[in-house]
């Protein structure tokens, strides 16, 4: 997989983040880090947990938050709690 | 029933600025915030070190408290002190005094609500953290069963963890002061005051009590300053800087406050002094995270809404509006968002300070404790302007006072929105 080529999951994330911050699908890959690439802040962070736990109804940790700095990241985590959900 | 109308009789704060309400608001006006670098060393060693707005040369003796009643609570405590335990002693004596209320006779009509986030914790947690590193560089895992290690650990600490459960603190404080009624500990992380002081208007009108003292406080320790740094919302240079584009997060206060609330029959019966009248609170629980507010949750907004119902105010009434401003980019944000929701972006009116640049950031104690500083600022007619507001970050669309204004104010709101989501706000208004 390319660098900016995200699919199915990672996509839809990708464009989740993209409406929230703004940002084009071209900045946002996946190990872009918000804060020092993208300039996204800790409200705009706060606000992609917020759309992110909205959308695939799953529960993100208080601190999972500040580790959800990359694209990838909130790939990552969004994956491990749609399993952790599948297997409650 | 008919409700009664609660009014506020008695101010006992204690801050950096300073201790008793005269000297408390003398700090306030002179902005004597009195920061300091407050070091934790552990045998000598430097563990770590923060701003905090601190109270310097604290003693209960100093406060004319029944000797024989704090010699037992010493006897209880095995020859040793607690300092928060001191600190709310404190504040309830200087809050009755304040009141002028009798509180000597056995039979007062005085109830006692109590709020602290955390008391004893530290204490017990330093005896733990000593006992578990001499047990390490004393012995191997192997010398002692896991089941023994427990019994011995558990031995060791029967007392001092029994003793952090809330109820002795209200025993022992209730005991002082001979206080026999309705008495409650309450713990809502940031907004505790504010739910303090509904629960005490709450008993007065159930008729369990003529008058209710409350005591809040908080007595930053190293472990939530560790907690909050981790967090990234302790800042680094110990300026508190209120919905600023420069803010880098909250600096702990020390102290807290006492204050009397009573039936507003009662008090004229005995000619108190009245600051205020406790119009109503509106309380809101989010309910997302402990650490986080839910940006785009209109909780807070309802907080406030609810206590405009309960007062029977409406939003324009309000003249002063006192946000909780820690001074972190994402709680101003969120606070920001409800108050423009509510008053519309840039409003004239209310005027808006906020007090943690002046006291810290008192934790458990803090909503009340800046309540204390509003019902002064109301009664005085006096706004003190929010310090450090040297660079206002225009997203929030709300302006606060920068210089100190001398205007008439009749009708104030303190709002706050705690951790876990305990958002609250509570209205005052002057009595002619």
């Amino acid at each position: 997989m390319s660098e900016n080529a995200f699919e199915g999951l990672g996509k839809e994330i990708q464009q989740l983040i993209a409406e929230v911050t703004g940002k084009s699908m071209e900045d946002l890959r996946p190990e872009a880090n918000f804060w020092e690439d993208l300039g996204i802040d800790s409200i705009k962070a706060i606000e992609i947990t917020v759309a992110i736990e909205r959308k695939y109804k799953i529960r993100i940790g208080d601190e999972q938050i500040p580790q959800i700095m990359t694209v990838g990241k909130a790939v990552e985590v969004v994956r491990q709690a749609l399993e952790k959900k599948k297997n409650a | 029933m008919h409700k009664k109308r609660i009014v506020v009789t008695g101010i006992g704060p204690m801050a950096s600025v300073g201790v008793g309400k005269d000297l408390f608001w003398k700090g306030i006006l002179d902005k004597n915030i009195n920061i300091s670098l407050e070091k934790t060393c552990i045998d000598s060693e430097l563990w770590d070190e923060f701003y905090l707005h601190k109270i310097n040369n604290f003693s209960i003796n100093d406060f004319g408290i029944d000797k024989e009643r704090l010699n037992d609570i010493k006897e209880w405590k095995d020859g040793g002190s607690v300092l928060e335990l001191d600190y709310l002693i404190a504040l309830v004596k200087l809050a009755l005094d304040d009141s002028k209320l009798n509180y000597n006779a056995s039979n007062n009509d005085i109830g006692l609500v109590l709020a602290h986030e955390n008391l004893g914790i530290m204490q017990f947690a330093y005896q733990i953290s000593d006992l578990a590193y001499e047990g390490l560089i004393d012995k191997k895992r192997s010398d002692l069963s896991k089941r023994d290690f427990f019994d011995e650990f558990y031995r060791k600490f029967l007392k001092i963890g029994y003793d952090i459960q809330t109820f002795p603190d209200l025993f022992h404080i209730a005991r002082v002061f001979n206080i026999r009624n309705y008495s409650l500990f309450i713990n809502n992380a940031c907004a505790s005051g504010l739910y303090a002081l509904e629960a005490a208007s709450n008993v007065i009108n159930s008729g369990q009590a003529k008058a209710m003292v409350i005591a809040v406080s908080d007595c930053p320790e190293i472990y939530k300053y560790i907690w909050f740094k981790s967090l990234g919302i302790y800042s680094v240079d110990g300026i508190c800087r209120p919905f600023c584009k420069n803010s880098n997060g909250l600096v702990f206060g020390d102290g807290g406050v006492g204050m009397v609330v009573e039936d507003l029959e009662h008090a004229r019966e005995r000619g108190a002094e009245i600051y205020a009248e406790y119009l109503g609170g509106g309380f809101d629980l989010e309910g997302w995270k402990i650490t986080v507010p839910q940006l785009g949750s209109d909780s807070y907004q309802k907080a406030m809404q609810k206590a405009f119902a309960q007062s029977n105010v409406n939003k324009d009434e309000i003249d002063l509006l006192c946000p909780h401003g820690v001074g972190s980019q994402v709680i101003d944000y969120y606070e920001a968002k409800a108050i423009t929701d509510i008053f519309g972006k840039n409003p004239q009116k209310p005027l808006m300070t906020t007090f943690k640049p002046y006291v810290g950031h008192n934790l458990g104690g803090s909503a009340l404790l800046e309540t204390a500083i509003l019902l002064l600022s109301l009664k005085n007619n006096v706004i003190p302007p929010t310090l450090n507001y040297d660079e206002p970050d225009p997203k929030f669309n709300i302006s606060l006072v920068k210089e100190k204004k001398e205007v008439e104010l009749k009708t104030v709101m303190k709002a706050c929105c705690a951790f876990a989501g305990f958002n609250a706000a509570a209205i005052f208004r002057k009595i002619d």
